[in-house]
């Protein structure tokens, strides 16, 4: 699913990904971990195609990420679900409006579109709060429309950057519930995180970066 | 999704947006209503002053001086060559004591300085006009010369000086006009340009998130220059609204000047107001692409 041959990746001198290495099959649960500065949110934009790699490649799905841009690496980004640590919702708009978004940007028909965010809202548990406005939730809210926004489009891939940064455990707890949920429905999740209570105890997969570098 | 349902997306979302950022496109709007009112105002200045100028090429006066001691006949045949000249149209004859009366009129309190006089000296003239005719200084040369070579005419005189003037004044018009208006769309387009600039500008992170979630460049962009053409209009038409009030405010719809022709004050014809209409579309839709591209760099 995802391939990453000898990527580094520089801002001006300073080495933020060295030489990584990595191979993660479909349906994978990844936590990527390590100290801040360690270059988990790096990996994580050099998955979704927001940044180029200074050196190596990308293979995501078999497609060479160097050899596509423009409106090819929009459509690519579409099979890629990004949840954000600030989650990036447009305060502007419903909790509804904000995840048919994704939908709506594919050029998916209407009514295809508020099926599916009806469907999600109800499944992360904020049927009720459609008509509200981002700011009008709390963070595990907002983090969840977040999810639901990052799956209207059933992505293979959902990364997600530190989710549970700003949550308290009850709610960090159903975030992780709810990416569970959906990497049993065979989304292949990523998370990066430098919570250790989310390790412990964990059986899945943890890649550990250690100033750029990954220690498995 | 369809293309007519999607042209109707964009414009849904644009106008949803104006909506939503009011303040902002009213401040853009603004600022394209001042800068096409000002420029609109100077082309209505340019289009009167242009018409004051052809009206007065086109009344055109000529005197023909006759000499002394002229009969009947010899007078019609004079007459009669000024009536065969192309546009010609004889205003009066003005005899030798009339041409006297009118001098002592203008004279006002010193016209005792005539009653010293002995004899008239004063010529007997027929005052021409040359109407709707393209006649230059050239052409007018000519037909003082041929005048003057008619029997019993003594001297042909018109304001050859005053052509050259205004000769003059249409060239710097037409000069001035290039620099200014030239100098005016610059800046109106610089204006405008920096203007939907800061209002797409403090849409960055809207425009971001579109580009996480899968949104192709035409997506986002296409809206915004939406929106562009949109205030483009809009500033056009408030600033032509606010030009037809000021000129049926301020302006008398005749003025005299000088005892000069009367001369009309004329708004905008549809033409100009065509053009101001499609320079805001432009202004608009070109402020627009020229913002977005520089914020698509990133």
């Amino acid at each position: 699913m995802i391939q990453l041959f000898h990527v580094s990746k520089y801002f001006g001198a300073n080495a933020a990904l060295k030489d990584v290495s990595a191979r993660i099959r479909k349906g994978e649960f990844v936590f990527v971990t390590g100290p801040s500065g360690a270059g988990k949110t790096t990996l994580l934009r050099l998955m979704f195609g927001a940044e180029p790699p200074t050196e190596g490649q990308i293979l995501i799905n078999g497609i060479n990420l160097s050899r596509v841009n423009g409106s090819r690496l929009d459509l690519l980004r579409r099979k890629i679900g990004f949840v954000f640590q600030d989650f990036k919702l447009l305060n502007r708009r419903t909790v509804f409006q904000n995840v048919a978004l994704a939908s709506e940007v594919t050029g998916e028909k209407w009514t295809t579109t508020r099926k599916k965010t009806h469907q999600l809202l109800r499944a992360v548990g904020l049927a009720t709060k459609e008509q509200a406005y981002p700011l009008e939730l709390s963070g595990g809210e907002q983090q969840r429309v977040a999810i639901a926004r990052a799956m209207i489009n059933d992505p293979l891939i959902l990364l997600a950057d530190e989710p549970t940064g700003n949550l308290d455990p009850e709610i960090t707890r159903d975030i992780m519930i709810l990416f569970r949920s959906i990497n049993l429905r065979g989304t292949t999740v990523i998370i990066a995180t430098h919570n250790k209570e989310l390790l412990r105890n964990t059986d899945q997969r943890i890649i550990f970066l250690h100033e750029g570098t990954i220690h498995e | 999704m369809g293309k007519l349902r999607l042209w109707v997306y964009y414009f849904k979302h644009a106008f949803a947006s104006v909506l939503g950022n009011r303040l902002i496109y009213l401040i853009s709007t603004g600022t394209i209503s001042i800068s096409l009112l000002l420029f609109g105002a100077f082309v209505l200045l340019s289009v009167n002053f242009s018409n004051w100028v052809q009206s007065w090429e086109k009344s055109l006066s000529m005197s023909v001086y006759l000499k002394d001691g002229l009969d009947e006949p010899k007078k019609d045949k004079i007459k009669e060559a000024i009536q065969k000249l192309p546009g010609s149209e004889i205003k009066g004859f003005i005899s030798k004591e009339k041409a006297l009366r009118d001098l002592s009129g203008t004279l006002g309190s010193q016209a005792g300085l005539l009653e010293g006089l002995t004899k008239n000296p004063l010529p007997a003239s027929y005052e021409v006009v040359f109407r709707n005719e393209n006649l230059g200084r050239e052409d007018l040369r000519k037909i003082k010369d041929a005048l003057e070579n008619v029997e019993g005419v003594d001297e042909v005189q018109y304001s050859e000086q005053w052509m050259e003037q205004i000769e003059g004044m249409v060239y710097m018009t037409r000069i001035f006009g290039f620099i200014v208006g030239g100098l005016l769309c610059v800046a109106v387009l610089f204006i405008v340009t920096n203007t939907i600039k800061l209002a797409i500008y403090s849409r960055r992170d809207e425009i971001e998130i579109y580009k996480l979630v899968g949104a192709t460049d035409w997506f986002v962009k296409t809206p915004l220059l939406i929106e562009g053409a949109m205030q483009g209009i809009l500033g056009a038409v408030v600033a032509l609204v606010i030009l037809f009030a000021a000129y049926s405010l301020f302006t008398f719809r005749t003025i005299q000047l000088f005892g000069l022709p009367v001369m009309d004050v004329v708004f905008l014809n549809h033409g100009h107001l065509a053009l101001i209409l499609f320079l805001g579309l432009v202004l608009g839709l070109l402020g627009s692409f020229v913002a977005i591209g520089r914020f698509f760099r990133f």
